[in-house]
């Protein structure tokens, strides 16, 4: 019986491991190829517009790199979104 | 009514609930599940603070978290599509937590039993509050400054009242938080950990910008305007598409690969750390005077990680044209959650500011009956005191001794600091006390300079400090020279360069930790003791009776004041360990 007991303990140890590594595995294809098709093709696409998406061109040396942003006075209704 | 602040998922995780705008409790996350720096949803930071309350979560009004999480996923998307396709692998790792965990911290919070309104603040207003809600002044002038919220790295503006508007940005990547991170990974330390390390050593490196060639190489990196802001070349790091921060061109403009942890460190080592300071507080400086003309004000307060550049921040008054600074004890992530709740309370609910943050004395405390309870369930051998008066005379003179004593009092500090709660106290008088404390205690590198505490009634005959004394030295955020007649009289205090980063202490903040450096005053002569956090190097500063005991019991601490009893190491044999092996950063 211990031994029973022992081995089905194993088996689902073991179970779970593979269930974790083929989790991993399936996320990891999908992500590959969200990657590959959207973050990949939207970009590729942006650089023939010459759309930037981080600003470092390197040709403003000396003048001042502060950026207007302008954040504060906004209402409570503008802070339940996350975004 | 209740507003509990939160911040998590990145580093320092924490937790502060304010009640009709006072700010009943606040913690980190780190000390109550003992991973260092943990980043995970602060569930026990949260239960802490409710339980400090006396509520439970869905007695709360609001919950209010310190950032926009669709904003920061733009931004991380952006630089994936960006630099597609050299981030495949960060994007691989990043987006399972992305998916699962931040985006979807709203069921997060309701799981605790809130059903309120969960409301969302800007990182680096967050930031913004937490220096200026919590500080003294009506009117400041604000800058905040770290790694990066969702876009902006730096932002300047001005608060009054209970209002903030934030001007200007600096916007990913061009970060002077990551720029100090690289160089700290470069000299291999960990990042987000040890950037205090690399201030402290940078004292040992060449600190005339003439002088330091690496200094002329790092500004060929880092375009500084005169107005402070600044533009960094990307070709020279990696950290907005890879695991990895310095880029190989960066490593073959410092001479050679980065430093791999525990080897020994060479001049130049010591040379870069004294070059990135001195970048970081050109920019700073320019930044904060440029802030000046801008808002014409005499009161300036700062936030963010940098902002625990207490190097710097000794520096502020004498070099710019401000008056009064203020700091949030927490400058970090972990402050932020304290600022999205004072945001949330003061400006978006429109109630007035009537005080403001004087204590870093905001987490758990146990009491003489919990302590002992502790003690005898664990067969622990101690002499328990009558009165205050006479373990705080014991304490004194055991430290006058040369002990190491483990002083655990009262409510835990909040932020990064022992501030006398969680301390280990020691002689500073004593030339071989910091060796002692380095090998035996604190398992740290060498170079590293343990700090001062001083009552604030004797800082100024012992160290050329701003006068009046700063509220920021109460937690340990300015470094000042210790003058020179008394530097050989405190050498395990005094850092290679002449200076302490002190403590101040008020007797109104902390009587019994106030009486314990008189006593010893008297005993020596010298008011002044070390003060460092109660930790073993890699662990959080202890947060319950048992963590202090057992930091106690693996190192060389010779006893532990707790609560109303000393316990020494010696009378508990069956407990010891050796904490050497285990110790990391």
């Amino acid at each position: 019986m211990r031994c029973v007991w022992a081995f089905s303990e194993g088996f689902m140890e073991g179970f779970r491991g593979f269930g974790e590594n083929m989790s991993a595995l399936v996320n990891s294809i999908l992500l590959s190829a969200v990657y590959l098709l959207g973050v990949g093709m939207t970009s590729l696409y942006m650089r023939l517009k010459g759309k930037k998406f981080l600003e470092m061109d390197k040709g403003k040396r000396g003048q001042s790199h502060w950026v207007e942003l302008n954040l504060g006075g906004k209402g409570l209704d503008d802070h339940y979104k996350m975004f | 009514m209740h507003v509990l602040g939160i911040s998590c998922y990145y580093h320092d995780s924490a937790a502060a609930l304010i009640r009709d705008g006072e700010l009943v409790a606040a913690a980190e996350e780190e000390r109550f599940t003992r991973v260092k720096h943990d980043t995970s949803f602060p569930k026990n930071a949260i239960e802490y603070c409710l339980k400090e309350a006396g509520i439970s979560a869905s007695e709360l009004d609001y919950v209010s978290f310190y950032e926009k999480p669709f904003v920061k996923f733009e931004r991380v998307i952006s630089q994936h599509m960006q630099c597609f396709p050299r981030s495949y692998k960060t994007f691989l790792k990043s987006m399972p937590s992305w998916l699962r965990q931040k985006l979807r911290i709203q069921s997060t919070i309701r799981k605790t039993g809130f059903n309120g309104d969960i409301l969302f603040v800007e990182h680096h207003m967050s930031h913004a509050a937490g220096s200026f809600l919590m500080s003294p002044f009506e009117k400041a002038a604000i800058l905040t400054v770290d790694g990066v919220g969702e876009w902006s790295t730096t932002t300047y503006g001005v608060g009054e009242g209970t209002s903030i508007r934030l001007m200007k940005e600096i916007r990913f990547p061009h970060s002077l938080g990551l720029l100090y991170s690289t160089i700290t990974a470069y000299l291999g330390f960990s990042v987000n950990n040890s950037e205090y390390k690399v201030m402290g050593l940078s004292a040992y490196g060449e600190t005339d910008p003439e002088k330091n060639r690496y200094y002329r190489m790092l500004k060929e990196v880092v375009d500084i305007a005169d107005d402070g802001s600044f533009f960094m070349d990307m070709d020279y790091f990696k950290y907005h598409y890879a695991d990895r921060m310095p880029s190989d061109k960066l490593c073959a403009l410092l001479g050679g690969e980065p430093r791999s942890p525990d080897s020994e460190l060479k001049e130049r080592h010591k040379d870069i750390a004294a070059a990135v300071q001195i970048i970081t507080e050109e920019a700073m400086t320019k930044m904060i005077t440029h802030l000046y003309n801008v808002t014409k004000c005499d009161n300036l307060v700062v936030g963010g990680g940098v902002a625990l550049n207490s190097v710097f921040n000794g520096k502020i008054l004498g070099s710019t044209p401000f008056k009064r600074v203020w700091i949030q004890p927490a400058a970090g992530d972990a402050g932020a959650s304290i600022g999205v709740a004072a945001y949330s309370w003061f400006t978006l609910l429109g109630h007035k500011r009537s005080s403001y943050q004087k204590t870093a004395y905001l987490g758990p405390e146990y009491s003489r009956e919990q302590v002992k309870e502790f003690l005898d369930s664990k067969g622990i051998s101690y002499s328990e005191f009558k009165s205050k008066d006479e373990l705080v005379e014991k304490t004194a003179k055991l430290i006058f001794e040369d002990n190491v004593v483990g002083w655990f009092q009262g409510r835990m500090e909040w932020g990064p600091r022992a501030l006398g709660s969680r301390s280990i106290l020691s002689n500073p008088c004593n030339p071989k006390m910091q060796e002692i404390l380095n090998l035996k205690v604190k398992h740290r590198e060498k170079f590293r300079p343990f700090a001062p505490v001083v009552t604030v009634e004797d800082a100024p005959t012992y160290f050329e400090c701003d006068m009046p004394i700063p509220e920021p030295t109460d937690y340990m955020l300015m470094v000042y020279p210790i003058k020179r007649k008394w530097r050989e009289r405190i050498p395990a205090v005094t850092h290679v360069d002449g200076s302490g980063r002190l403590q101040t202490v008020r007797r109104e903040q902390n009587p019994m930790y106030y009486d314990v450096i008189r006593k010893f005053g008297a005993l020596s002569g010298i008011p002044i003791l070390i003060n460092t956090s109660f930790n073993i190097r890699g662990e959080p500063i202890v947060c319950k009776p048992h963590d202090a005991y057992r930091c106690m019991m693996g190192t060389g601490i010779d006893c532990l004041a707790m609560s109303d009893f000393l316990i020494f190491r010696k009378d508990n044999p069956s407990h010891m360990w050796d904490s050497e092996s285990t110790a990391k950063d």
